[in-house]
């Protein structure tokens, strides 16, 4: 076993974890923000992806999906908050959103089955990506670097969003007392349509990105979105770095997983997740409530 | 008070008497629909008496109905006593899961008892040789028993079966619910500091009701394994634990008669929406969103408030109770 194996092995589990970051930090934005566990958000990723898949059916470009998809997929996002959400905000129980947003799920997990049919949709890799690199005598493929890339831009993106623009503070504020914010004047309520409304679009541009890898099928919805919730339950709920260091890890133990241990791959996940919320039911940066 | 009993008598013979008064695919469904009236019920200790959302009853269903195949295929003993040992290894496995999950609360114990759930669906595949892998287990017999009772080797005869287990299985979660215990757990689901502060260790009530609704569950499992013939992996499989979930909230959560209705309800408009369009998830999921949002009290909770201004489930009371017992 080479340097250059370990390296490839390592990229290979880093590319996974930019995809996996796309959706766990949008769910762990609506949950900090507005308390809601989107069950919905694997069958949003899928949308993204279906969506995606037709945008450069269409337009030819692969970057034209990459941009409208995203904006798409956030729109109907944002409806269904202000059409269904909104009115649940008062209920005591919490319980009302997860389901909610289950029924969500599988009503969108239909809706595309109708719309794009049962078969898998196989999308190509654009050809300005397709290469593939030599690192240290091992080949990699460039689409997954270019993944790497993705990943490590968005989430420098939300960082700076969060902490240097006055929409990001107010988010923040909004997270930390929403009633305060509300006396002082803000539109909480637009705060929280617009922050699904990001999570959701951020979830579709996985699903674009995710598209060229595993080709489109129905069911990666369900698939992703419990890594995702495995993910945001290691970091912590609410938590946005955590969202990523979870990213990271749950990347590290699917790829390896598969690769060293391939009978207990799936296994590997549950195991973190219950060794992370025994000894810490928080979550590793959480809050414990 | 005498009309309610008189209702639930003319209930029970009602069903005793379907099988003869339907065909016999219909019985199958109904089968079906009871057991999954069972397993909803289980859940409903959880979901509506403790507000610990399970995503995760596929487990206890999983592992009664896999305890049951292997104790039924392997070792040969009469139906109802290996139905029973398989209750009795799945609570035997629930404890130390229960101790694992009441750690948390809301969205971790959601996604723990997920967590466990789909572990179980994990180590399927990793133990092949006893479990068949995806293939799971096929051919499980009905082996008479004991002093040779015969009479649930047949369709209608294991229609009795698990109606009888139904109906048992109700009136021992109603008397839980209506218990002391009971009051603890209303009690619990309403204001746990200060249950805790009334001096009730409330992690080992949790506890104990996990494990109650795991033994439910895994009953409904063993039944539904020694019914259909076959264990699989998709009885782990987390979309068990959502359609649980669903009957539960659409049935009305915190009543036990509402999510039975919830599940009979599911089934029959399963097998009946699915032979006219195959767009049924769709209309279902629609109808489960139209529950949560308008009506979260679900079916049981319409029919009981349409008779009688009171909602039939107990908020104040048993709290006040608790508070009474402790003074």
């Amino acid at each position: 076993m080479t340097f250059g194996f370990i390296l490839a092995q390592c990229l290979s589990a880093l590319s996974q974890a930019a995809i996996l970051f796309f959706i766990a930090c949008g769910l762990t934005l609506i949950f900090g923000i507005m308390r809601i566990v989107n069950f919905a958000h694997g069958a949003i990723f899928m949308l993204g992806a279906y969506v995606g898949l037709t945008v450069l059916a269409v337009t030819g470009s692969f970057l034209l999906s990459l941009l409208l998809a995203p904006v798409a997929v956030g729109g109907i996002g944002m409806a269904f908050e202000w059409i269904f959400l909104r009115h649940l905000y008062g209920r005591r129980e919490g319980g009302a959103y997860l389901l909610l947003t289950f029924g969500l799920a599988i009503v969108l997990s239909e809706l595309i089955r109708v719309i794009w049919g049962p078969q898998p949709l196989a999308s190509g890799i654009p050809d300005y990506l397709r290469g593939i690199v030599v690192i240290l005598g091992q080949p990699f493929p460039l689409y997954r670097l270019f993944l790497i890339a993705s990943g490590i831009a968005a989430a420098v993106a939300i960082w700076q969003f969060l902490e240097r623009t006055r929409a990001g503070l107010l988010i923040r504020a909004v997270a930390q007392n929403a009633e305060m914010v509300h006396a002082l004047g803000t539109d909480v309520a637009l705060v929280r349509t617009g922050v699904f409304g990001l999570g959701c679009a951020m979830a579709a541009l996985g699903g674009v990105l995710a598209a060229p890898l595993v080709t489109a099928f129905l069911g990666m919805g369900t698939n992703v979105v419990i890594d995702a919730f495995v993910i945001v339950i290691i970091g912590g709920m609410g938590s946005f770095a955590g969202s990523l260091i979870g990213s990271i890890l749950v990347g590290f133990v699917q790829v390896l997983g598969a690769y060293y241990f391939q009978d207990l791959a799936l296994a590997f996940m549950y195991f973190l997740m219950l060794i992370v919320l025994v000894i810490r039911p928080g979550g590793l940066l959480g809050k414990e409530d | 008070m005498s009309g309610k009993a008189a209702g639930c008598a003319l209930a029970v013979v009602a069903c005793a008497l379907l099988p003869f008064a339907i065909p016999q695919y219909s019985l199958s469904v109904l089968i079906e629909a009871l057991i999954f009236g069972l397993l909803a019920m289980s859940l409903d200790l959880l979901v509506g008496y403790c507000r610990l959302y399970s995503f995760g009853h596929a487990a206890a269903y999983g592992l009664g109905a896999y305890a049951a195949a292997l104790i039924l295929t392997h070792l040969q003993l009469p139906l109802p006593i290996g139905i029973a040992l398989a209750v009795l290894a799945t609570t035997l496995v629930a404890i130390p899961i229960a101790w694992i999950c009441t750690r948390s609360t809301g969205v971790s114990f959601a996604m723990l008892t997920l967590a466990f759930a789909q572990l179980g669906y994990a180590m399927l595949f990793r133990f092949r040789d006893i479990t068949g892998g995806s293939d799971g287990i096929t051919g499980i017999p009905r082996p008479p028993g004991p002093w040779g009772i015969t009479w649930f080797q047949g369709k209608i005869g294991y229609y009795y079966l698990v109606l009888g287990c139904l109906i048992v299985s109700y009136l021992v979660c109603r008397a839980i619910v209506r218990s002391a215990f009971g009051a603890v757990l209303s009690a619990i689901r309403e204001n746990e500091p200060k249950a805790v502060a009334l001096g009730y260790d409330t992690r080992l009530y949790k506890i104990t009701t996990v494990v109650l609704s795991y033994a439910f569950g895994a009953l409904a499992g063993a039944l539904y394994a020694a019914f259909a013939g076959f264990a699989s992996p998709e009885l782990f499989f987390w979309l068990v634990s959502g359609r649980a979930l669903i009957m539960v909230v659409v049935g009305g959560a915190g009543t036990l008669i509402g999510p039975i209705l919830g599940g009979v309800f599911f089934i029959f408009l399963e097998h009946e929406l699915s032979q006219v369009t195959d767009l049924w998830p769709l209309v279902f999921g629609s109808i489960f969103m139209a529950f949560v949002m308008f009506a979260p009290e679900g079916i049981w909770g319409l029919l009981s408030s349409r008779f009688k201004p009171v909602p039939g489930i107990p908020s104040a009371g048993p709290s006040d109770e608790t508070s009474d017992a402790a003074a």
